[in-house]
């Protein structure tokens, strides 16, 4: 979902945005997590899971997730003087639907909500890494 | 006389909890959970949903012991609800929330439009017309919750409080800081336009109103019974001749009308909100009056009629 808000509704609506270097960081930050996680779907579902794949999966967020964050967080951030100068996205009172909305300020909300969020996210990965590889650490200890 | 003996297991853990000896037979689950938070305090009755299979449906207060399929040492399992709170209480706090809170904004009161227009009064007639219809709706809803309206279940879950109060607090501060604007435009159709939806909403109100009423006398003080609704002489309860639901059919109506009166878009979504989640309770509601009742009547939609 943020996939597609930072994709469509900033970066490719924000034209001044997209030779910024934070584009870059979170565009290698996605392709190398989709790479790997999608080869971990398809592996899995082969019921053929090397064991690389499983812990490339649950140990490169570590780096992969911090960055991709920081490389919306900036691309936001680099967007907002031109959504505030050409008012894009808002409509503004008096109109007669009566309503108004204030895309500048919603890309703030936006950001805010990382803070709450990404620990969130965050601590669940690292959580189920440790339940993930522990356990099969365990089962090699068996064989 | 036998009496029965009851142990009480927890669902998830199955260790038993509490044993009860000497138990009547005619002793409801009611009862029985009553002489349980005698052993466990912090779980008072409302809390507590017994049953018969860790994975099954709750037992009945109502439900009689002898009466369910159980030896005389009946098993029954136990799973904490979770804290409560009585439906009296959340619903009086959920509606007088907007009930003040659309009159903060109605009298422009200070930090929420510039300063120089503080308590100052718009000038368009259906800006105060939709000040009383606003205000009249949760002092309805209020009187309802107080007097008419009678409860199946006594509770809720406590987080439903803080769920509930957000939409409907957030809902009407969102509506009134447009409605109140400075800037706020009245309908294109002027006069006319006002009117029409001022007749919308008071018919459904009145409607609504009758509804209620209507369903109040079908259960007598203090029981749970569960009856068939059906029209009565009121000509707002023939609306049960296609909806079993018309309560909410029209409440819609008439957020539909105050929609159109005051021709604002954050109206408009709480109204599709509404009806969205209006939409569910009925078919809840019209799926168990067709598995308890066999006669039940055909024609009847849940709360459009012919149509959903």
């Amino acid at each position: 979902m943020s996939r597609v808000f930072l994709i469509w509704a900033v970066t490719h609506s924000v034209k001044e945005v997209q030779s910024e270097d934070s584009v870059l960081l979170f565009v290698i930050a996605w392709t190398i997590t989709e790479i790997i996680r999608y080869s971990f779907y398809t592996f899995s579902l082969l019921n053929h899971l090397p064991y690389l794949i499983k812990w490339a999966r649950y140990t490169l967020f570590i780096v992969l997730y911090p960055m991709g964050v920081s490389g919306e967080l900036l691309t936001i951030y680099a967007a907002l003087p031109f959504v505030r100068q050409a008012g894009l996205y808002s409509i503004s009172l008096p109109n007669k639907y009566n309503f108004s909305f204030d895309y500048y300020a919603f890309l703030i909300l936006i950001m805010i909500s990382y803070i709450p969020i990404f620990p969130q996210l965050y601590f669940h990965m690292i959580h189920q890494r440790r339940k993930v590889l522990s356990h099969t650490e365990e089962h090699k200890k068996f064989e | 006389m036998k009496h029965y003996e009851v142990e009480i297991l927890d669902a998830k853990t199955r260790e038993k909890l509490c044993f009860l000896d000497k138990v009547e037979p005619h002793a409801t689950i009611a009862e029985i959970k009553n002489l349980f938070t005698k052993t466990h305090p912090q779980w008072y009755p409302a809390r507590q949903s017994l049953r018969l299979d860790p994975k099954g449906k709750s037992l009945k207060d109502e439900d009689v012991l002898q009466k369910l399929p159980v030896g005389t040492t009946a098993t029954f399992y136990f799973r904490d609800l979770g804290a409560q709170i009585s439906w009296v209480t959340v619903f009086l706090t959920e509606y007088a929330g907007p009930l003040f809170i659309y009159l903060l904004f109605y009298f422009r009161v200070p930090f929420i439009y510039g300063h120089k227009y503080d308590f100052t009064s718009s000038r368009h007639t259906v800006v105060h017309l939709a000040c009383i219809c606003h205000s009249f709706h949760y002092v309805k809803r209020l009187l309802e919750t107080l007097f008419v309206h009678r409860f199946s279940h006594g509770t809720m879950p406590l987080r439903n409080i803080f769920k509930n109060c957000t939409y409907y607090w957030g809902f009407a501060a969102w509506m009134a800081y447009y409605i109140n604007h400075p800037l706020y435009t009245p309908p294109t159709y002027g006069a006319q336009q006002v009117k029409l939806a001022l007749a919308i909403f008071v018919i459904c109100q009145l409607g609504n109103f009758s509804i209620h009423m209507a369903l109040r006398d079908l259960r007598p003080a203090g029981s749970k019974t569960r009856k068939i609704p059906y029209p009565t002489k009121n000509p707002f309860t023939w609306l049960f001749l296609l909806v079993s639901c018309p309560n909410y059919t029209y409440e819609v109506g008439s957020w539909i009308g105050f929609a159109i009166m005051t021709q604002c878009v954050p109206v408009a979504l709480f109204s599709l909100v509404g009806f969205t989640q209006m939409t569910i309770w009925a078919k809840g509601k019209h799926r168990s009056y067709l598995k308890e009742f066999r006669d039940y009547p055909p024609l009847r939609m849940p709360i459009i009629p012919f149509l959903l």
